[in-house]
């Protein structure tokens, strides 16, 4: 990206650095996370993994928070499910009125950034070693306004000797309302699963669908031994929000992350996830879908280290291009000299459904170690004919057909979410995206 | 019901049916016999529309309108259906949801309101226990890890449901053990009626102890070379097929 640009950046930040708040991220930090931005700049598509990220259009953001003080109404945010302790935040900001915090389950404490008395509980300091994938979080770190602390402890012994099963669930809704000319929203979440633990996370992105926001989000996990988090996230900002979006989770022995991804939204959606499998035995899922429409943008890079003996990988991503949008998925796995035993699987499939749209799918694999099974498959294509003629066979529609299959090309990752509320607004969200609420509802 | 005159079929340029004729007349049930490759599930294919191939020149008429102007879709509207030879799997849409929606297609056709949702089932399970499948398979995703047994029994209980007029079964019997077969002849036997015609696609005779068709005919290099009763199927058992691609020869 230009140098104005990150000039900018600086000028914008020097401007607004005495009204951020500094128990969210205290004052040097902000500094030296602004000071290695300008140094290593923001990424371009000319970089090889920002290759389908469209930037440009962060000439027109105003890089700073907008002014406290913005609405956003109940009628804009989903269905409550069942059983969540609910979070929300507008702009980047908590937004206690949208809020429904009733205890959650399970031990879990919530803290918010924002109200904190000091610094502990707000996410590590970015990496500035680790190259472009960090330079959005960095950007986040130095504007950040607010951020919110999931703290979920160990499971609890009861009088009986046996241990409770309790399982924590919350969601955090970040509701994106201000256009990008008026100012950024920096949504920030850190997560920590003490050892044993369970949590199921909800996270959606949502915006008014008129409004070009500009959204940095920086989301990080620590999942320890032998915990396991469900993570559900939902991108479906309005249909000309710029979302660049950077997640980390590191996890520990015995541990499980499996996060779920949904990207419907956006004019432009760029999702970098790393994971790290840092003990025995753990293990991550990442199942992902991305269906882009119009000139959407849609891309994301997904990173998972095996660093550790006899870990697990199973990543699935499905995506679907109409229109004239572009599709990307680039997962890359590196196997680390000290993680025999590793074991990952891909399978990364995309559908061209416009003959000016545009998927890639890319499975990368770095391996260090001998002892490991990795296997991958990727591709892309068009609707399998023979099954179109088998519906048409049947009778139905040419459209209800196409229709009916894309949205079975989808079920894999769908039917994954355990949440059924969940599932069943994440069904009617995907009904939308294939134009075909009222012919699928039966599968609702 | 079906009049095929002198048709002429491609796959890929080459010629597969060479010239044609058959006329199933209203009620009556058909079988087509012959050798691999003489073209019986190209024959089957073109009855039902599927892409990729060729009509190079006759005629099909089905009903005394010109099937082959019609599309797929618009074909089993009219009533007519085609049992596949390797019915597709499709993960992700469950068979009640296909039944469904296909019931809908013919009666929306036919100017009828969609059915209602209790007769659905109620329908669907009098017809899944001639078929002896278990109600859990509903559920499941179109042919998704069905048997071959099992993919055959749910192309008769989709004929089941969609009652067509003309029914094209290619190959049903193939793959199928003797209990299997017996449930699927009861399924075809079951829908036998006056109104409604028939045509077997099958290299062996044996579905035809089962169903004993009105007329045999063997297909030879994309032709018929003979017709006859139903003993036809007995003396092709008996002598094979040698005796026929030699007399055609």
């Amino acid at each position: 990206m230009s140098a104005p640009l990150i000039e900018r950046i600086a000028a914008e930040h020097a401007a607004t650095a005495d009204s951020l708040p500094s128990a969210v991220v205290p004052r040097a930090r902000r500094k030296r996370a602004l000071d290695s931005l300008i140094a290593r700049g923001l990424p371009t598509s000319r970089e090889e993994n920002w290759r389908y990220a469209s930037l440009r259009a962060l000439e027109r953001v105003r890089f700073a928070p907008p002014a406290s003080g913005a609405s956003g109404g109940r009628e804009q945010l989903p269905a409550a499910v069942e059983g969540f302790a609910r979070f929300v935040f507008i702009d980047g900001r908590f937004a206690a009125e949208l809020s429904d915090p009733t205890a959650p389950p399970g031990g879990v404490i919530v803290d918010l950034g924002s109200r904190a008395a000091g610094t502990a509980t707000i996410p590590a300091e970015p990496d500035p070693e680790r190259g472009d994938e960090g330079a959005f979080a960095l950007l986040n770190d130095a504007f950040a306004v607010d951020g919110a602390h999931v703290r979920v402890g160990s499971q609890r012994t009861d009088h009986s000797g046996t241990t409770a099963e309790a399982v924590a669930r919350v969601e955090i809704i970040h509701l994106a309302s201000a256009p990008a000319e008026r100012g950024a929203s920096y949504p920030r979440i850190r997560v920590d699963v003490a050892e044993r633990a369970r949590l199921e996370l909800i996270e959606r992105h949502v915006g008014p669908a008129e409004s070009a926001s500009f959204i940095d989000s920086a989301v990080e996990l620590r999942v320890q031994a032998g915990a396991v988090v469900e993570h559900f996230r939902l991108q479906q900002l309005g249909a000309r929000a710029l979302w660049v979006d950077t997640l980390s989770a590191s996890v520990a022995r015995g541990a499980s992350y499996r996060l779920h991804s949904f990207g419907f939204g956006a004019q432009s959606a760029r999702s970098t996830q790393t994971v790290r499998l840092l003990g025995d035995g753990a293990e991550t899922g990442l199942y992902s879908i991305c269906t882009g429409d119009h000139r959407q943008v849609l891309d994301s890079y997904a990173l998972v280290e095996h660093a550790a003996a006899r870990t697990r990988t199973e990543e699935i991503f499905r995506g679907i291009a109409a229109g004239r949008a572009r599709v990307a998925f680039n997962g890359k796995i590196i196997v680390r000299p000290g993680a025999p035993g590793a074991d990952s699987s891909q399978s990364l499939r995309g559908l061209l459904a416009g003959p000016e749209a545009e998927i890639d799918v890319r499975p990368q694999l770095e391996i260090y170690t001998d002892d490991v099974r990795c296997s991958h498959g990727a591709t892309t294509g068009k609707l399998d004919e023979a099954m179109l003629f088998y519906l048409l066979s049947r009778g139905l529609d040419r459209d209800q057909a196409q229709r009916l299959l894309k949205w079975a090309f989808l079920e894999d990752v769908v039917a994954r979410v355990a949440v059924p509320a969940l599932r069943r607004q994440i069904e009617t969200s995907l009904a939308d995206q294939i134009r075909e609420r009222d012919g699928l509802k039966e599968l609702l | 019901m079906l009049a095929i005159e002198d048709l002429h079929v491609s796959v890929g340029g080459a010629a597969v049916l060479k010239g044609l004729s058959l006329a199933v007349p209203k009620g009556e049930v058909h079988a087509i016999m012959g050798p691999n490759g003489s073209g019986k599930s190209t024959l089957a294919y073109v009855l039902a529309g599927r892409p990729g191939y060729e009509v190079t020149r006759g005629t099909v008429r089905y009903d005394g309108q010109d099937l082959l102007g019609l599309a797929p879709e618009e074909r089993a509207r009219r009533g007519v259906f085609l049992g596949f030879q390797y019915p597709v799997e499709i993960p992700g849409v469950n068979n009640v949801y296909l039944l469904k929606a296909a019931l809908n297609a013919v009666r929306k056709a036919h100017g009828e309101p969609e059915v209602d949702a209790f007769e659905f089932l109620a329908l669907v399970r009098e017809k899944m226990k001639i078929m002896r499948m278990e109600e859990s398979f509903l559920s499941r995703g179109v042919n998704e890890g069905f048997s071959g047994g099992e993919k055959k029994r749910n192309e008769i209980l989709q004929m089941l449901v969609l009652e067509p007029r003309l029914a094209v079964l290619d190959e049903t019997d193939s793959g199928l053990d003797i209990d299997a077969l017996k449930i699927v002849a009861e399924g075809v036997q079951s829908m036998r009626s006056p109104e409604r015609s028939f045509l077997l696609v099958t290299h062996y005779q044996r579905l035809l102890d089962h169903i004993v068709p009105d007329r045999v005919h063997v297909l030879v290099r994309g032709r018929i070379a003979v017709s006859g009763d139903a003993s036809l199927a007995h003396e092709l058992e008996r002598r094979g097929y040698d005796w026929v691609t030699g007399e055609a020869a």
